[in-house]
């Protein structure tokens, strides 16, 4: 049940009617007020059923953060009247649904589809709340209202703001693998086949034991190892909510993680992924071929920071959990804050690293950088201290991280996604993946 | 996805049997008000009103009289007084204010003794000839009989004295500038003026000699007791004023405004909660531990930090070691700038035992950064 501003009109008229028809004795009002509800109730009458309607949603299932989904909803009349109506489309407001309302006339026993354009501003999974449908008797003084429940939901992406590094990312991978270059010794550990010898070559690559059963000298040529097992470890605790510039450090993280998922499946490794706090929050296992970069970006889209510690110990059981495939990559992206590595992390990190290849990636905060450089008066070079002393500790614990045979990477949110895949790609020219 | 639409808006029905319970509850309640309502009578609340129970009524004193035998007969105008009164009975007259002019003279006439409490000055020079006001608006207190008269002799001390006059052929109860009890015998009457309202009302009536001396003064005889109703208002009627077309028409504007509420208040739907992200700045421990160093003046942890922060940033300049001794990095400091290792020693590292020059003040501190920055940029630069 519903009243437009028609009828507010209406009932001023009526205001004015029983004003100057007042002398004529005192049913005057009792009439106007009897008239108004006799035409408001033949309005609601008139209009059609809004709880018989039927919607239907469809449109865009995904869409990435920053870019625009549309999502259709059908709007069936099944009854004998026509439906005249405001029909809205109820999202969250970090859906950024547009149009907020939409009017409509669906013919009887027809169907209208209307249009939801959604620019979401988080990331995550995007419900449709509900559809609430106002339906207008024909003088559109009074309707009908009911609110639906039709289920859709638009899974919003992490941004892949990075991406933009991928091209100069692998082209440094692509002289790596020799595609630009001849193959020579020591960009690559693999063997991969024997050929003639050109002037040129290193001679320490000639194969002599092959050369001997041939005429010619003949060479061995190396490449980049290939199929090598990546394991990204999103650390989703606390920490991983605090702000460096305007986003959390999390969202950083995920979009170094997805630079280096891109850059791998261009390099023939598989990655695996896993989020931890606490639980498991999202893991990915690559089955097969194929990058699993679509798996992954879908797995990072409903992550949010927890406000738990995080389990360490908990953390490196289920990096070993998984079927023992050998030596891999893992990729710990964390923060280098003494509550997590110290008292967590290292006593358990020998179990890890005596598997696997540890690499430790962390989000610098520049505003501490800034803050290390402040001087002019008392209170500036107490901050300063302040941000030294927090400078040094994350030092420390990267020296005692790289002491123990962990590779370290900590570079500006900016910054620590191309960083990332330079260490990557160092790792794999030194040939210790 | 796909799933068919479901409506979970209420129907009539699902709101009628929602609203029926509280709909029931307050129809009941509102029975059971209406119901005490009308069987619990109301009483007045006037000030020396003989039927009110409030501390500045007097219905106790009524009731007591009643209780003692004496008929009480309330008389709420002049007329209802002069029908009741008789030469046997007393007439008590609080609130003469109410009284209009030709109502006092009316008073004077009627037969039988009158106690008048706090008469003004009309009522009192026409009942009580020769009685003068001496003083008004003190304070009630106790005061003494100190007079021949038996009814206050026997009563004692009473709270009186608010007003005090002069005159009148017996007086108790004298104050300063007069007596707040006179008689007056005038054809063949006993007119008594009480100079104060306390003793009758209900909740001093327990002090003192108050009941008694009232009880004294009225004893054995029927009481009129007249308290006149506030003179009617002057017909001033209200509607007359207001156009007949307004008084019409309310009802529909208010109808109107109902609809005007109901159909900017009616939402297109519920609200949509959603689930706010945490905001913290990872810099906040940081930030925390920079204004406890401030607020503690810690210069001594600050310098510590800032001078750890330098030697760590010079070390692989300088081609040291994390486990450099300070005597090494002073040394190869000095070598490339134009301090003395000694100099370098006590920007880098302080002077034990409390001696250190950057630690006195803030000041100190600001220096000792400035320092601290000019040594690194000469390093670097060499």
């Amino acid at each position: 049940m519903a009243v437009t501003g028609r009828a507010v009109f209406l009932a001023f008229v009526g205001v004015a009617v029983a004003f100057i028809a007042a002398p004529a004795g005192r049913w005057v009002p009792w009439v106007v007020l009897g008239l108004l509800l006799t035409v408001l109730l033949v309005d609601l009458a008139l209009a059609a059923n809004s709880r018989s309607v039927r919607l239907t949603h469809g449109g865009d299932t995904s869409v990435r953060l920053g870019e625009q989904a549309e999502v259709w909803l059908v709007v069936a009349n099944p009854g004998r009247r026509p439906l005249r109506a405001t029909v809205r489309d109820a999202w969250r407001p970090s859906a950024g649904a547009a149009p907020r309302t939409h009017d409509l006339v669906v013919p009887p026993r027809g169907q209208r589809l209307v249009r939801t354009a959604l620019t979401p501003t988080r990331r995550g999974d995007q419900h449709n709340a509900h559809v609430t449908v106002r339906s207008y008797g024909p003088l559109r003084l009074a309707a009908r209202q009911s609110s639906h429940t039709a289920p859709w939901t638009v899974r919003v992406l992490p941004p892949f703001r990075s991406r933009r590094h991928l091209p100069s990312k692998l082209s440094q991978l692509q002289a790596l693998e020799g595609q630009h270059r001849t193959m020579v010794r020591g960009q690559g550990s693999e063997f991969d086949s024997l050929r003639e010898y050109v002037p040129g070559d290193d001679v320490r690559s000639i194969d002599w034991r092959a050369t001997a059963r041939r005429e010619t000298v003949v060479v061995r040529t190396w490449r980049p190892e290939r199929d090598r097992r990546i394991l990204l470890v999103l650390d989703t605790s606390r920490t991983s909510a605090g702000r460096v510039g305007d986003l959390p450090r999390l969202e950083h993280a995920m979009d170094a993680a997805l630079l280096l998922t891109a850059l791998a499946a261009k390099a023939g490794d598989r990655v695996d992924f896993l989020a931890y706090d606490r639980q498991v929050r999202a893991r990915v296992r690559s089955e097969g071929r194929g990058s699993t970069l679509p798996a992954i970006v879908s797995a990072m889209a409903p992550l949010e920071p927890e406000l738990v510690e995080l389990d360490a110990a908990g953390m490196v059981s289920a990096i070993l959990s998984g079927p023992r495939r050998g030596r891999q990559l893992v990729v710990l992206l964390t923060d280098l804050t003494p509550a997590v590595v110290e008292t967590g992390l290292l006593p358990r990190l020998s179990t890890l690293t005596a598997r696997h290849l540890v690499l430790v990636a962390s989000v610098a905060d520049p505003y501490v950088t800034r803050m290390a450089a402040e001087r002019g008066n008392a209170q500036a070079v107490y901050r300063a201290a302040a941000a030294q002393r927090t400078l040094a500790e994350r030092r420390r614990i990267a020296a005692e991280l790289r002491r123990r045979g962990v590779e370290v990477v900590e570079a500006p949110a900016e910054e620590l996604a191309p960083a990332l895949a330079d260490a990557y790609l160092a790792l794999k020219a030194q040939g210790r993946l | 996805m796909t799933a068919p639409s479901t409506a979970f808006s209420p129907s009539l029905r699902d709101l009628w049997r929602r609203t029926r319970g509280p709909l029931a509850f307050v129809l009941a309640a509102v029975g059971i008000a209406a119901l005490v309502a009308v069987s619990s009578p109301t009483r007045p609340v006037g000030h020396l009103d003989p039927e009110a129970v409030t501390g500045q009524g007097s219905r106790a004193l009524a009731q007591i009289l009643r209780k003692r035998g004496a008929d009480v007969t309330v008389a709420r105008s002049v007329d209802a007084a002069a029908a009741a009164a008789g030469p046997d009975t007393v007439l008590l007259v609080v609130r003469s204010h109410e009284l209009r002019p030709d109502d006092v003279a009316r008073l004077t006439d009627l037969p039988g003794d009158q106690l008048l409490v706090q008469p003004t000055p009309d009522l009192l020079e026409a009942a009580a000839p020769g009685v003068e006001v001496a003083a008004s608006s003190l304070p009630a207190e106790p005061l003494e009989p100190d007079c021949s008269l038996q009814a206050a002799v026997m009563a004692g001390s009473a709270e009186l004295g608010e007003t005090l006059y002069t005159g009148g052929s017996l007086a108790c109860y004298p104050g300063e500038e007069g007596h707040s009890l006179v008689q007056v015998e005038e054809a063949g009457r006993t007119i008594t003026v009480l100079g104060s309202q306390q003793p009758l009302r209900n909740d001093s009536l327990a002090l003192e000699g108050n009941a008694a001396l009232l009880l004294n003064l009225l004893a054995g005889r029927d009481v009129v007791w007249l308290i006149p109703a506030p003179a009617a208002a002057q017909p001033t009627e209200l509607h007359e004023l207001i156009h007949p077309g307004f008084v019409l028409s309310l009802p529909v504007l208010v109808a109107a405004f109902a609809l005007l509420a109901f159909w900017r208040g009616r939402r297109l739907g519920p609200l949509v909660a959603e689930r706010l992200p945490v905001v913290v700045r990872a810099s906040e421990t940081t930030e925390g531990r920079a204004r406890l160093y401030t607020s503690r003046r810690a210069r001594d942890r600050a310098a510590a930090a800032l001078r750890s922060g330098v030697v760590d940033r010079l070390r692989p300049v300088l081609g040291l070691g994390p486990d450099a001794a300070p005597d090494t990095v002073a040394a190869a400091v000095s070598a490339r700038c134009a301090s003395s290792p000694q100099q370098v020693h006590a920007l880098l590292y302080g002077e034990p035992d409390g001696a250190d020059p950057f630690l006195r003040s803030d000041a100190d501190l600001v220096r000792l950064a400035d320092e601290l920055d000019r040594l690194e940029r000469e390093v670097r630069q060499s």
